[in-house]
């Protein structure tokens, strides 16, 4: 009899122990992330960020690229198309022309005046022609809005990390697709780019590029506007 | 006036009484407003099979609706426990998920296995859906709000809902699954098993209230929240819990879900049923789950009247509903805090505790009947303190127990 009653109060017992620990996870907050409408990885604190070197959609700078054709040869899965011819002797589609990278993730776009191999060893440094602002969007609206109509500007040495020089283009590339869903993201095409021009994203950019149309996962990097334009020019100077 | 609407043809109908509500209603509402050609040929006997049958029509349109809430309630409360958000894309909040889930079934195929005994398959989901849906015949879920207040109310709910048993052994065997009969012939066990304790319980509150009338029964408990039969004696106040746990595996639900364990017999007996069959298994599971709740309130939880005597709170049509969505949240609470039962437990729960306990019940409201008056103040103070005793010297073995032995730390 003792051991009769000693179980039914077991019982009550350990089931309001239960009914505790699950009263108290109703009131908790969610951990749900309502993914596809939710961005922001910094509100829940269960979602981690994405990593640096995260290998996601390959994406090619074609300002950069030469056309060596390396990517194309060492894919595994032969996901990537170039087809391309060099210009008639003589021809390229620009001069040559300076990548400023900045320590804040800027570049610009354009030509150092004096010896680009030096000039990291002065106190600042002047382009002119700018043609092209990468970074920040907020970097960007400000000198958009300081409407600098010369195209030159000045630096100090301290805020750039590294100069790159832009040889010209004496390379037409007609084709350059890759198509991701054949990709197996191993990475070796971005390895083996010389002017590694050739990058995955590691950012939500490079993960969310689903769609309902296989043939919309062909990514093609070749712009012919900016051929055209560069060709426009040319004949502008030749005239 | 035809023969047929004669006192003989309806005897349970009693046209004559004064206090048919459908009969005033056509006496003192319709017929004045008829144009005087049509009122010559009205009769009130048949404006009352009307009105009781637009009212009837009624009644089944709306009640499916309840279903189409609970499972939505269901499902966002789990989510819940779970930490999670439930169904959040269709409507604002999910709130139409349960629509689009019905929609869904009603397209999708309804398939007969070729080997099953075909009738009998048919038939199956009718019957557990009309007798889940019966039982909602007798409870008066407000002062006038009862669609037939019969003199025999809890005892029709006791024997309406346990034809359910006969539709689920229907559908198990007309299956011609191996998961689908083992499914049904544990429901017969356990539902047959759970009849027992859950009808002593009743009876308990019967012997109190000396009538088996569910409008009896409510009016009984109308002096305030301690004149709830679950008060009125100690014995009541276990009989309730017997009650509504034997009344959670009535319907089938965690910890006593047995005959649908998915992870053991896929769904039991509904496991080769499909479209809108599979869709009326569902309806009048929850359909079940809402009505013994409501019958739970009924008998023990002062039905709908209110917790102050006199005063509206928590009581009427509003109250009603809140206090028996309050026993569907606790019966959600427990199937997300226990795990299922084996089948040995199932019945030792059952033939070793809740029928020897039940029958202590009743020997003990029997003496409690003879000592005390009814309607005695002394005994309901008596009854309160004894509970009150009762619950703090079990607090208090709990906390020396909690005290004696700390819950095992993670390393």
């Amino acid at each position: 009899m003792d051991k009769y009653i000693r179980n039914i109060y077991k019982g009550v017992y350990t089931v309001l122990v239960g009914m505790r620990v699950t009263i108290r996870q109703f009131f908790e907050p969610n951990v749900t992330h309502q993914y596809p409408y939710e961005h922001d990885f910094e509100k829940k604190q269960n979602v981690r960020e994405i990593p640096k070197g995260y290998r996601g959609q390959l994406y090619n700078r074609i300002e950069d690229c030469i056309g060596c054709k390396k990517c194309e040869l060492i894919c595994p899965v032969d996901c990537i198309m170039i087809t391309g011819d060099k210009l008639p002797k003589g021809e390229q589609l620009w001069d040559s022309m300076n990548v400023v990278h900045f320590k804040d993730g800027r570049e610009v776009i354009g030509i150092i005046e004096g010896d680009d191999k030096k000039i990291m060893s002065e106190d600042s440094m002047t382009i002119t022609n700018i043609t092209t602002r990468l970074g920040p969007q907020e970097v960007i609206d400000r000198l958009e809005s300081s409407g600098d109509e010369n195209r030159t500007e000045t630096f100090t040495t301290d805020e750039v990390s590294r100069v790159v020089t832009r040889n010209p283009v004496v390379f037409y590339l007609d084709q350059f697709d890759i198509d991701m869903s054949l990709c197996m993201y191993c990475g070796l095409c971005t390895e083996v780019c010389p002017t590694q021009c050739l990058v995955m994203k590691d950012s939500l950019e490079g993960i969310e590029y689903s769609s309902f149309d296989r043939t919309d996962l062909i990514f093609n990097f070749d712009k012919q506007e900016m051929y055209e334009k560069g060709e426009a020019e040319n004949t502008e100077a030749a005239d | 006036m035809p023969e047929i609407f004669s006192e003989g043809f309806f005897p349970n109908m009693n046209l004559q009484d004064e206090t048919n509500w459908a009969t005033d209603f056509v006496r003192d509402v319709i017929i004045p407003r008829l144009p005087e050609a049509v009122a010559g040929h009205f009769s009130v006997e048949l404006g009352t099979v009307l009105v009781m049958l637009v009212c009837a029509g009624i009644f089944v349109a709306v009640v499916p609706l309840l279903p189409l809430v609970l499972v939505l309630a269901e499902r966002k409360v789990a989510a819940r426990f779970q930490n999670r958000t439930g169904p959040m894309r269709v409507g604002p909040w999910g709130t139409l998920q349960t629509l689009a889930d019905g929609i869904k079934l009603i397209f999708k195929e309804d398939y007969i296995p070729p080997q099953g005994d075909k009738l009998l398959f048919l038939l199956a989901p009718y019957i557990i859906f009309a007798c889940s849906f019966a039982v909602f015949a007798a409870i008066p879920f407000g002062q006038n709000i009862l669609v037939s207040d019969f003199n025999i109310g809890i005892f029709y709910i006791m024997a309406i809902s346990s034809v359910i048993v006969m539709g689920v052994i229907m559908a198990g065997w007309s299956s011609n699954s191996k998961w689908s009969l083992l499914g049904s012939l544990r429901s017969a066990a356990q539902i047959v098993s759970y009849e027992i304790p859950l009808g002593l319980s009743i009876l308990t509150v019967v012997m109190l209230v000396e009538s088996l009338g569910m409008r009896d029964i409510v009016n009984s408990q109308s002096g305030g929240i301690f004149t709830w039969l679950i008060f009125r004696t100690p014995f009541t106040f276990i009989a309730f819990f017997i009650f509504f746990i034997s009344s959670i595996a009535e319907v089938n639900r965690t910890p006593f879900d047995l005959p649908e364990a998915e992870s053991e017999i896929v769904a039991g007996f509904h496991t080769e049923y499909s479209g809108m069959r599979f869709a009326l298994f569902f309806i009048a599971e929850y359909a079940n789950m809402f009505a013994v709740s409501a019958i739970a309130v009924t008998l023990f939880l002062g039905g709908y009247e209110g917790v102050l005597p006199g005063y509206d709170f928590l009581g009427g049509f509003p109250g009603f509903v809140i206090k028996t969505l309050g026993l569907v949240f606790l019966m959600m609470w427990l199937r997300w805090t226990l795990p299922r039962l084996r089948v040995d437990q199932l019945m030792n729960l059952c033939w070793k505790y809740f029928i020897p306990i039940s029958f202590f019940n009743i020997l003990g409201t029997g003496i409690w009947g003879l000592i005390f008056k009814k309607d005695d103040v002394w005994s309901i103070g008596i009854s309160c303190a004894i509970i009150y005793v009762g619950l703090i010297s079990a607090y208090a073995i709990a906390g020396r127990n909690l005290a004696r032995k700390p819950e095992p730390q993670p390393s």
